[in-house]
Formats: C-alpha cells, sequence, structure tokens
C-alpha cells in the first residue's frame, strides 16, 4: 500500500515540475514578446565586465518588477 | 506570477533550488528507509573481531576493487552464489558493495575459500592466482587490527541503533577490558586454523595474540570467512 | 560610481586558488598515472610499503582530483568571475576579504591533512565521501565561508542583473552543501563508547540498503553539482568573453539551467540497478538518465552556437579550441551515461571499467580542460603578462586530446570485454572463463590505458611549465585585453 502512494507522489511531483518547466519556457518567450524584457541583453554581462562598465541593471528586480502592473 | 517572483530575488531563487534539489531525495530515499534496514532472519550482528576485520577490508580499501553484492543473473549466481537480498545488509554500517570489480565478488566468498586459501592468497595472490593483480597485503601480519574501535563500534550501534549485541558490550573501559579475553580467543581459533607462511610463521601469530594483539590478517579473515 | 576610477578587481584570492588547482591537479594525475600502471604492471604496489598499494591510493587519487583540484578550480573561478560579472570589488569589503583568506587557509591545510589521514587508512570507506568525522567537518566550514562570500558578493553587487554564471555557482554551493551533509552522517564511535578507541572513528547513521541509497543519492549528484554545474557555469564566462560573442541564446541557458536542476536529481538511482533497490525506482532511474541529455545538451549546443560565423577563431586561438573541444566531451560523456543507465545495457556495464572511462571522458575531456582554459584565460589578467608559448599549447592540446580518446577507447572495449565474459556460457550453460580468464584478458588494454595517462600528465606538465614562465617571464602587458587572450607565438 505505502509503495503505492509513493509511486503517486512520485509521479505527481515529476509530473507538476515538467509542468512547471514547460511553463517557464512559455513565460520566457511570451514576456519577450510582448516587449516585457529582453533577456539576451543578459548575454553582454560577461563580455562587459570591467568594473566601470556601465551596469545594465541599476535596481534589484524587487524594484524594477513594482512599475509593471 | 510565480516565476517573476523567482526572478525577483537571488535568495527566493536559492530556496527554490534548494527545495528542487530535496525533493527528489526525500521521495526516492525517505519511504524505503524502514523496510530496508530489516534484517533477514537469523542474522547475526558481526562479532567484534569480524567488525575489526571489517575496518582492514575498509582501511585497505579492498572496495577499490571488490563488489559485495552479487546480481540477480544466472551468470552472477553460478559464479558466486544466491543473488543478495537487502535484509543481509543490515548491520553493514557502512554499505561495502562497492562499484567496480577488478578481483571478483566477496559476499558469499566466505562459503567458497577457508582460512587457509585465504593466509596463502593475501601473502602472494599470484603463488595462488597466476597471473592475479592483487597486490600482496603482507603488513597485515606486522600491524595490529584495532580491536578496541572495533568495541567501541559495536557498542555504539547497540545503543544508537538497538543492534542486538549481548550484555558483554557495555560502554566503558572496564567492561571494555572484560570483553577482551573474548575476542581474543576468537582470534585464537582463527589462527589456530593457520598454516604460517614463509615469511611469518603459525608461532609468531600465535604469540602476537597472545600478548594481546590480534594481527590485521586474523581479524580479516574472521571478517572474510563471515561473508556467507 | 565616479569614484570607482581608481578601482580594480582584487584577484589575490583568485590567484592562490589558481596556484592550489595546479598544485592538486599535478598530484592527482600523478597518483591516478600510478594507479593506471600498477593495474598493468602489480609490481609496483609495493614502491612504498603499505602505503603504496592501489588500493590505499584510489581514493587519495579520486579525493585529491575532486576536493582538491576541481574545488580549488571552482573557488579560483568564482574570485575571479564573480567580481566580475557583478562589477564589484573584493576590495570595497574588508570582511569579505578576511572570510576569503581564512578559507583560502583552512582549506589548504585541511586538505593536506586529509591527504595524510587518508594515506594512513582513516576512511569512512564510502566512495568519494571517505574522510572521517573530524575532517568533514572542516569542509563543512570552508564551505560555509564560501557561501558566505558568494552571497556577500551578491549582497554588495553593483550590477543588478545576475549573470547565469552566477546562478550555477549558486546551485553548486547549495547542492553540496545538501548532499554533503546528509551523506556524512555518521557518530563518532569514540564519544559514544566512553572513550574507548580511535578518536577519527565513526560509524554510519544508515545501514545496508539504506547507506546504498543515500551514498549514491550523493554520489551522483556530487558529479552533478560538482563535475557539471560550476563547469558548466564557466564556459558560459569564459566562452563567450575569450571569444568576444554573447552566449547564442540567454533563454537557452535559462532553461538549460532549471532542466539540469530538476532532472538531474531524479537521475541517481542508475547508480543501483541491479540491486536490492525497488524496480520501478531503477526504471524511473533509467528514464530520468534518458532525459537528462535534453537539458545538458542544451547548455552543449548553447557553446557552439555562439561561436556561429566566428569559426575561424577555432584555428587561431587556441584557448577556443580548449573549450569547444570540452563541450564536445561533455556532449559525449551526457550521452554515454544515459546510454549506460539502460537496465539492459547497465547489466553489461555496471562494475565494468566501461565506467572509469565514462567517468575520465568526463573529467579529462571536459572538466580539466574547462579548468585549464580558464587558468589560461585568467593569468595574464591577473599577473598582467602575456602567454608565454602559443607553440606549447598547441603541442598540450593535441597530446591531451590523443590521450583521452586512447583512455576511453581502451576503456570501454576492456569494460565490455570484461562484461561479456563474465556472463558468456558454453552450449551446456555452464560459465566459459574463470575470473581470472576475464582479468588477463584486459591486460593490453591497462598498457594502453597507462600510456594515455603517461601522455595526458606530460601535457599537464606543459601547462604547468608555460603557466610557471608566464607569470615569471611573460612579456608585460599595460591594459587587460578586453576579449581575447593574449598569447605569445
Ligand atoms: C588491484 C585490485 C585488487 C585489490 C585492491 C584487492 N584485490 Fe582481491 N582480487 C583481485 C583480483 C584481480 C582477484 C582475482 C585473482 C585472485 O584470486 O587473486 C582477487 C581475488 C580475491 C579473493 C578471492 C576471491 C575468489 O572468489 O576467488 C579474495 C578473497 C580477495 N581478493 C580479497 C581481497 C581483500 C581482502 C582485499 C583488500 C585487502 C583485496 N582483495 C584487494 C584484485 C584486487
Amino acid at each position: 500500500m505505502r509503495e503505492e502512494w509513493r509511486i503517486i507522489a512520485y509521479v505527481v511531483t515529476s509530473g507538476i515540475l515538467v509542468v512547471m518547466l514547460y511553463g517557464y519556457i512559455l513565460y520566457l518567450y511570451r514576456s519577450e514578446k510582448s516587449g516585457k524584457r529582453d533577456y539576451e541583453k543578459y548575454g553582454k554581462l560577461a563580455l562587459d565586465d570591467e568594473i566601470d562598465s556601465p551596469v545594465i541593471e541599476d535596481k534589484p528586480a524587487s524594484e524594477r518588477y513594482k512599475d509593471e502592473k | 506570477m510565480f516565476f517573476r517572483w523567482i526572478e525577483r530575488n537571488p535568495f527566493f531563487m536559492a530556496a527554490w533550488i534548494s527545495l528542487v534539489i530535496a525533493v527528489a531525495g526525500l521521495i526516492e530515499i525517505v519511504p524505503d528507509f524502514a523496510k530496508a534496514a530489516r534484517p533477514v532472519e537469523g542474522l547475526k550482528p558481526y562479532t567484534v573481531l569480524e567488525l575489526a576485520g571489517k575496518e582492514v577490508y575498509k582501511k585497505d580499501n579492498c572496495i577499490a576493487c571488490h563488489s559485495q553484492l552479487i546480481r540477480p543473473f544466472k551468470s552472477e549466481t553460478d559464479r558466486y552464489g544466491d543473488f543478495s537480498v537487502s535484509g543481509e545488509y543490515a548491520y553493514d554500517r557502512p554499505f561495502l558493495w562497492g562499484s567496480k570489480r577488478t578481483g571478483p565478488d566477496l559476499h558469499r566468498v566466505g562459503r567458497y575459500r577457508t582460512t587457509v586459501w585465504h593466509e596463502a592468497h593475501m601473502w602472494n595472490p599470484p603463488a595462488v592466482v597466476p597471473g592475479s593483480i592483487m597486490p600482496a597485503y603482507r603488513h597485515m601480519w606486522k600491524n595490529a587490527a584495532d580491536i578496541e574501535t572495533a568495541y567501541a563500534e559495536a557498542v555504539t550501534v547497540k545503543n544508537a541503533f538497538h543492534t542486538p549485541y549481548g550484555p558483554g558490550i557495555r560502554k566503558g573501559k572496564e567492561a571494555w577490558e572484560k570483553y577482551k579475553p573474548t575476542v581474543l580467543a576468537q582470534a585464537r581459533k582463527v589462527a589456530e586454523e593457520m598454516k604460517g607462511t614463509e615469511g611469518v610463521s603459525k608461532e609468531e601469530v600465535l604469540k602476537m595474540i597472545d600478548s594481546g594483539k590480534v594481527p590485521e590478517i586474523v581479524a580479516l579473515i574472521a571478517y572474510l570467512n563471515r561473508l556467507k | 560610481m565616479q569614484s570607482n576610477a581608481a578601482l580594480e578587481y582584487d584577484y589575490s584570492l583568485a590567484k592562490k586558488f589558481t596556484f592550489l588547482t595546479i598544485l592538486f591537479g599535478f598530484l592527482g594525475m600523478l597518483i591516478g598515472t600510478l594507479l593506471a600502471a600498477q593495474l598493468a604492471f602489480p609490481s609496483l604496489n609495493y614502491l612504498l610499503g603499505e602505503y603504496g598499494t592501489f588500493s590505499r591510493l584510489r581514493p587519495l587519487h579520486t579525493n585529491i582530483v575532486i576536493f582538491g583540484f576541481t574545488v580549488s578550480g571552482i573557488f579560483a573561478t568564482w574570485f575571479y568571475i564573480g567580481q566580475r560579472v557583478l562589477k564589484v570589488s573584493l576590495k570595497e569589503s574588508k570582511f569579505l576579504m578576511t572570510v576569503g583568506n581564512i578559507q583560502f587557509w583552512l582549506y589548504f591545510v585541511g586538505a593536506l591533512l586529509a591527504v595524510v589521514s587518508l594515506l594512513m587508512g582513516i576512511t569512512e570507506s564510502k566512495e568519494y565521501a571517505q574522510f572521517e568525522w573530524p575532517f568533514d567537518i572542516v569542509v563543512v566550514i570552508i564551505w560555509v565561508l564560501w557561501g558566505l562570500n558568494i552571497m556577500g558578493l551578491i549582497g554588495i553587487r553593483r550590477e543588478k542583473a545576475l549573470y547565469i554564471s552566477v546562478w550555477y555557482y549558486l546551485a553548486c554551493f547549495l547542492g553540496i552543501s545538501m548532499l554533503y551533509l546528509f551523506n556524512n552522517m555518521a557518530l563518532p564511535t569514540y564519544f559514544t563508547s566512553g572513550g574507548l578507541g580511535s578518536f577519527f572513528h565513526s560509524v554510519s547513521m544508515y545501514s545496508g540498503t539504506n547507506d546504498a541509497l543515500v551514498q549514491w543519492w550523493y554520489g551522483h549528484n556530487a558529479v552533478a553539482f560538482g563535475f557539471t554545474v560550476p563547469i558548466v557555469g564557466m564556459i558560459y564566462y569564459f566562452l563567450p568573453k575569450e571569444s568576444g560573442q554573447p552566449v547564442y541564446s540567454y533563454k537557452l541557458s535559462l532553461l538549460s539551467f532549471w532542466g539540469l536542476l530538476f532532472v538531474y536529481l531524479w537521475a541517481g538511482s542508475h547508480h543501483l540497478m541491479w540491486s536490492t533497490v525497488p524496480d520501478w525506482m531503477q526504471t524511473m532511474g533509467s528514464v530520468f538518465s534518458v532525459l537528462l541529455i535534453l537539458p545538458s545538451w542544451g547548455s552543449a549546443i548553447n557553446m557552439l552556437l555562439t561561436m556561429k560565423g566566428e569559426w575561424q577563431q577555432l584555428t587561431e586561438n587556441p584557448l577556443i579550441k580548449f573549450m569547444i573541444l570540452a563541450s564536445t566531451f561533455y556532449m559525449l560523456s551526457t550521452i554515454e551515461g544515459p546510454i549506460q543507465a539502460v537496465r539492459s545495457v547497465n547489466a553489461i556495464a555496471h562494475f565494468t571499467d566501461w565506467i572509469i572511462g565514462h567517468v575520465h571522458d568526463g573529467v579529462l575531456g571536459w572538466v580539466v580542460f574547462m579548468i585549464m582554459s580558464a587558468i589560461y584565460h585568467m593569468t595574464p589578467r591577473m599577473f598582467k603578462r602575456e602567454i608565454y608559448s602559443k607553440k606549447l599549447i598547441e603541442t598540450q592540446f593535441w597530446l591531451q586530446t590523443t590521450a583521452v580518446v586512447l583512455y576511453f577507447t581502451s576503456m570501454w572495449i576492456a569494460g565490455i570485454t570484461q562484461g561479456m565474459m563474465w556472463r558468456a556460457v558454453d552450449e551446456y550453460g555452464n560459465l566459459m572463463y574463470s575470473f581470472i580468464d576475464t582479468v588477463n584478458a584486459l591486460h593490453p588494454y591497462y598498457v594502453i590505458r597507462t600510456i594515455a595517462a603517461i601522455m595526458y600528465l606530460a601535457g599537464f606538465m606543459m601547462f604547468m611549465y608555460n603557466i610557471y614562465k608566464t607569470v615569471t617571464a611573460g612579456r608585460e602587458i599595460e591594459e587587460e585585453p578586453q576579449f581575447r587572450t593574449p598569447i605569445a607565438a
């Protein structure tokens, strides 16, 4: 009996995780399409990494996101 | 939205990473715990001498070349004997399944090898099995096995995990002094079956035991004989 | 922010850990070469008395490579990358500098003592978790100090966006913390028995099958969080930086990150196939191992595509060559792993040298190549000197690449040969070979492997020499190069 519960728990959690992973893919592409966010600009972080290079985000995300509805 | 929440703060992300890591472990490992720890019927805990032998096995890291896990294939059961079941390992802390078989599996070696065979083999493997690439372990005749630590381990597992040891296994120096002759007697019994090698005679081994020290090889053989 | 004009990154910690990376890399590979030779020529077991047998030295090799070489490589690159992508200097925080220095010295001294303890045979005998409890405590302290540094640096960062590499380092830190703690739960017998026996000895909290479950949960994921996650973090920084090309798709890198975290952990039970672990779990282990190809290849393909339109760099810049080859080996070993996790393949492969081959195409081809390129990239910037010799790098590259190929092909053949011989039966169903027949059959492959090991070690010594010459005699450069690492022809 306990074994069944465990299989259920296993399948359900991995199911949830799969859904979330795919949800995340959707989220990424959607928010880029709608122009809310540009992820690719973060790729520059590795290239312009002198201490006096301009920063890409000067506010932490928690504050940045407040401005959005 | 959820994803935005994670992206928002590195520490939320850290929490989420930890959660993802932990969940898998929880579901995979925890539910099996009680069941897998139950010993098979008639399984006896290791004697103190055998524990000391197991320590020698660990110290010289035989696990680098030997497994103790017979898989349920005909080719394995023909070669090594019945396949292994969970309950047989109930007193193995740590487990010694190994991951590489440069040498054969040893889980049931006590069924088909004897004290004398081991003695000759550990002294010089290629002399017993031509072409063997196993190293000789001659220092085991000189070094004394740490029977006191083995006893300390027995006390620990008895108290902490209720391993069924007799009343002789108790905390403290005194209890150990009282128990030590039992271990030496067990060692003597093994040593008496030995024949002696070209380098160390049987008498020298016995003499060492009578002086209160058990050569590593004697403890190791006691342990190997117990693997059945 | 105007006041930063004079501010510079502080590389002193990165330098210190780079030194350790090279030291431990050399030691680990030297011992590895001896081990390879011992299996081909057993008389080599007696060079150091009881301390020199194959079995005593093997944990030394694995632990030095994992906890010595790779972990110092992770620390060194963190103290380099971390500052740069967060655009904040360690100079700005006395506290973090002090923590970092304590971490360094504790690590150095702890590592030396741990090496001695393993030589003496003081061991818990759990693979890749051999250290006895006092050393475990030191490991935990070092790790916490490192965590403090990561969090601290993130806390004072100027660049508020976290680059993907930082995510990987963070995951490495968290993952290893959890794994290490749970797997090493043990009771020190000295204290529980009223002061009897050895102070160092401990007994595992888990027994038998449970211990095995926890151990392979650890073993598998330690590879994930030690050999995969942080190394991917390195390549996400060093390849774009060296080539001047931003990563091909940043979104793909985020996806692969979560995919890797999620899938890798479920695949652990494939190490226990055909054992006493429940069947359905072993099956799930296989399924997830196969799924693991996706996120792993996601990262690797992302790296290859980063070079799109810039392939000429591959011929011009030896560092690019190293990194691209590293990604390729990463792809190879992440497809090989799932294949070995298929139950019927596992039945043959498990316990054989094929597994050893798999580990080594991953570690020699991926981890070591990546860490060496990282050091080649960092050294001119840390010491303001040009790399001493391009010729030497080129030679080293070909020598080591040939060595890796020789290594894994010989071990594949050895493993499959032995696996097949163990199960071979004659027409009456009797086993055809005694065990020693299957050992004798491997001799030629063990010899080839030894040659491969010597070649690889020679290549590593060229690397050491090149770095040494760079630091002491390389042509000085005034300005930090932005992308391509300057290398004297
Ligand atoms: C380098 C790898 C290696 C190491 C380390 C090693 N062995 Fe072996 N062992 C072998 C090989 C190969 C064989 C098969 C040939 C032979 O019997 O000598 C073998 C055979 C054996 C056998 C005979 C099993 C049988 O079924 O015939 C025993 C018992 C044994 N080893 C015990 C040990 C012990 C105890 C240790 C640790 C002190 C140890 N071995 C360390 C490689 C190794």
